[in-house]
């Protein structure tokens, strides 16, 4: 029973975590993009549309050569990682999908979904980006 | 606790069996010519075999559903499915393949157009006005005094208005006028260039189109202000009107099929050009009994929802002699085909350079206008390429002619995106355990009763489901079913309910995916991408495509995107810790492509079973070739366990490079 509340109050956690990131993460693609690798640790991991990219210096330049972007979301979906697989660092999987315009292209629809991990410190606790994943998708309208 | 998914032995080696068939695109014939050594011409000889599960290599499925895209990559074997050609179709001015052919590929399965309305023939130039007509009246010699007379309701209407609302033009008495003479003295009075659709006489009225209201309003100001030679003033009512039927009429889709085989007969696929110049009068389409008149909207979106479908990387298209007097449903094109550099609209029918601000969005180098009116209403050469140019500020040629170059800094910004690639798994190592957890789980998935997945998940595993959101009421679209279960926590604040539809322990994550709809997945659409590996988690996404095989009415193609997380389990297997499972509505592209082969199911399978020596000559012929198991039966299968033969073809095939990396990992 224990065990099922403490579920409960990470779920919880989870979405909150997951709310303010989708905000922030999209906001500072389209605006602040030279900003955004500070989103990611520094091993972090991404695979767009089956290109691989890792590490701070590699996602910068790739985010640098990606078009100026309108993200829009449109469902957000969380779940609390189970602590065995992350050995027992918090950790959110977020999973978005919505429609994104790259400048010079037609817009498309995305699926995207991240790990977020909570990175305490003594002071305060800042969440990173542990890995990312993103694919266009083509939908029916 | 960790729980390797165990399926039965047998089971599995049904699931194996079934995943390796052997394609046969066309006839039965050259089923398991996978390893022969016949001499079929090449490219047919070669490896025919497709492992199902072996994802697709190269998905260039950007913003996809292009036909001509989707069939370049289908996973490393399959490309042979295609002829020579259509493999490396799209790029290269190899001489490419027959551009038809491709198109003819999508014979009977034109989804675009469902109307089967009867459709009533217009000769709509009819209707339009000889330009050479325009000075006519002076010559006429009629009588040039003017009143005005205006319904007043049609005023407001008028006004109201969007830009693209239709205005019916009505002379009363009308009947009495020779039509050129009525349309030259209009054209010579009225304050602004306007174009008549459909002229035509009704009773004793004279009635016609138009598709702006800044011209009906103008036309407005001159009624009872022509003079006829009776010295009756000519009066004009507008009214705002639905859009004329010669407009609104929308194509059968066997015509469309008919445009879409003459278009591709058109397309130079090793230059991306489109030639549409005077399609009107394409012999096969007069023979059809088609009227392809891109000047209306209705002809003009069947042809861009063509090129949409099939062609959206076109460089080039010529729209020559097409009597355009508008450009309004060309813009749609711009968001269809953005790679469009080169433009032909010679000898048309425009007016005015601020037509070309309706199609400023491309990004033309080279421009063709000659041959329209619009060309001469400039005081000379360099105010035509100046306005032109202002419009199109990167073009390098107009009507035939080098412009200077265009004014460029370099800090243009990027507009190119990385290529989409196919499944990423990082290593083979993982490629294999990866595969092989998605066939065992979607074998038992797709089966009858899912309890069998309960192997599959951590004891204190979740999952939660979601679909898009759709601003109209969900309940009553066609994932209806799924809605209730939809977790968009963007949507839904209520944390009750949140942590409801959030399904937690592995007996309640087996039980609601127990209550979905039973499915079959295709699984050589997966696209799999492997986005963290540590040594205790594995996260991987899987998109592809189901139906549902149970659903009252006609199967329901769905296409999904679902995001594992995993641990490892014992025995180099997989235990699922999180599991989130997006759906939505399967494209028209992704239906078409779903289940190309039909997928035995595993049950109905015929489990193999190797006699004693077929498995030692297995474990030899795996031993030397250095093959795993899989492949190297594959081999021996299609060589007839000839075991001399099959060492033979393998050679030869080793040697060519035609045997894929993955057949030499070894299951772990």
């Amino acid at each position: 029973m224990a065990g099922s509340l403490d579920f409960k109050t990470h779920a919880d956690q989870a979405c909150r975590a997951a709310d303010e990131f989708v905000n922030i993460y999209y906001d500072t693609m389209d605006k602040r993009r030279r900003v955004l690798t500070k989103l990611y640790l520094d091993t972090a991991n991404l695979v767009w549309n089956g290109n691989a990219i890792s590490g701070h210096q590699a996602l910068a330049e790739f985010f640098e050569m990606l078009p100026s972007s309108e993200f829009q979301v449109n469902m957000l979906d969380c779940q609390p990682v189970h602590e065995q697989a992350t050995q027992g660092q918090t950790t959110v999987l977020v999973v978005t999908c919505g429609t994104v315009k790259f400048e010079g292209n037609k817009q498309q629809y995305f699926n995207q979904n991240f790990l977020l991990t909570a990175q305490v410190a003594p002071q305060n606790t800042v969440w990173k980006i542990a890995s990312d994943c993103f694919r266009f998708q083509d939908w029916a309208s | 606790m960790a729980v390797k998914i165990s399926i039965k032995q047998q089971q599995l080696a049904a699931v194996l069996q079934s995943s390796l068939l052997v394609q046969a695109p066309q006839q039965s014939g050259i089923v398991h010519n996978g390893f022969r050594g016949d001499g079929r011409k090449p490219g047919r000889r070669k490896w025919r075999l497709r492992k199902r599960g072996t994802y697709r290599e190269h998905d260039d499925r950007v913003g996809g559903g292009f036909p001509f895209r989707k069939k370049k990559g289908r996973g490393p074997f399959r490309g042979k499915m295609y002829s020579e050609g259509s493999h490396k179709s799209r790029n290269r001015g190899s001489g490419g393949p027959n551009p038809r052919s491709r198109f003819e590929d999508d014979d009977g399965d034109v989804t675009m157009n469902d109307h089967e309305s009867p459709r009533s023939r217009f000769t709509p130039y009819g209707a339009r006005p000889s330009r050479r007509l325009d000075s006519w009246h002076d010559r006429d010699g009629g009588p040039s005094s003017i009143q005005v007379t205006v319904k007043q309701n049609s005023e407001r209407n008028a006004s109201a208005n969007a830009r693209r609302s239709w205005f019916k033009i009505t002379i009363p008495f009308g009947k009495k006028y020779d039509k050129s003479w009525l349309l030259s003295n209009m054209h010579n009075m009225c304050s602004v260039p306007f174009t008549p659709v459909q002229f035509h006489y009704d009773g004793n009225k004279a009635v016609f189109y138009v598709e702006d209201s800044t011209a009906a309003n103008a036309l407005k100001q001159i009624s009872r202000r022509i003079v006829d030679k009776d010295l009756y003033r000519v009066a004009i009512i507008i009214s705002s009107s639905v859009p004329p039927s010669s407009v609104s009429n929308e194509l059968k889709s066997e015509e469309i099929e008919h445009i879409k085989q003459c278009m591709s007969k058109r397309y130079d696929g090793s230059q991306q050009a489109l030639d549409l110049n005077s399609i009107r009068s394409d012999p096969d389409l007069v023979s059809q009994n088609i009227e392809v008149v891109l000047n209306r909207r209705s002809s003009m979106n069947a042809v861009i929802k063509i090129i949409e479908e099939n062609i959206p990387e076109l460089l080039s298209l010529n729209l020559g002699n097409n009597r355009l007097y508008r450009l309004d449903d060309l813009a749609d094109l711009i968001t269809k085909a953005p790679s469009l550099k080169i433009l032909n609209l010679s000898r048309n029918e425009l007016k005015s350079e601020r037509d070309l601000d309706k199609i400023k969005g491309f990004k033309l180098e080279e421009l063709w206008l000659d041959g329209n009116p619009l060309c001469d209403s400039f005081r000379d050469q360099a105010t035509y390429v100046s306005a032109v140019r202002e419009k199109f500020p990167k073009l390098l040629r107009l009507d035939g002619h080098e412009l200077p170059p265009p004014i460029s800094f370099d800090v243009e910004t990027p507009t190119t995106l990385p290529s989409c690639k196919a499944s990423y798994f990082g290593t083979d190592e993982i490629k294999v355990l990866v595969s092989r957890f998605i066939q065992q789980y979607y074998s038992v998935y797709d089966s009858t009763d899912r309890q069998g997945l309960l192997d599959a998940y951590h004891d204190t595993a979740c999952c939660s489901l979601s679909i898009p959101f759709s601003p109209q009421n969900p309940a009553r679209s066609s994932l209806g079913e799924y809605f209730k279960e939809s977790r968009n926590v963007r949507r839904l604040k209520d944390p009750t309910l949140r942590a409801k539809l959030l399904k937690h322990t592995r007996l309640n994550v087996v039980a609601f995916l127990n209550e979905l709809p039973k499915t079959q997945h295709d699984i050589a659409s997966f696209v799999v991408d492997v986005s963290t590996q540590t040594n205790t988690l594995l996260c991987f996404t899987v998109h592809g495509v189901f139906k549902e095989v149970d659903s009252k009415s006609r199967e329901s193609v769905r296409a999904f995107s679902r995001v594992f997380i995993a641990v490892p389990a014992g025995n180099a297997g997989l235990c699922i810790v999180n599991d989130q499972l997006f759906i939505r509505n399967a494209t028209t592209e992704e239906i078409r492509k779903a289940f190309v082969t039909p997928a035995p199911t595993p049950s109905s399978s015929p489990v193999p079973t190797l006699t004693a020596p077929q498995q030692e000559m297995l474990q030899a012929f795996s031993q030397q070739s250095g093959m795993n198991i899989e492949w190297s039966q594959k081999c021996l299968q299609d060589n007839e366990w000839d075991f001399n033969q099959a060492a033979q073809i393998f050679t030869q095939l080793k040697a060519e490079g035609k045997i894929p990396e993955i057949a030499f990992v070894k299951q772990l």
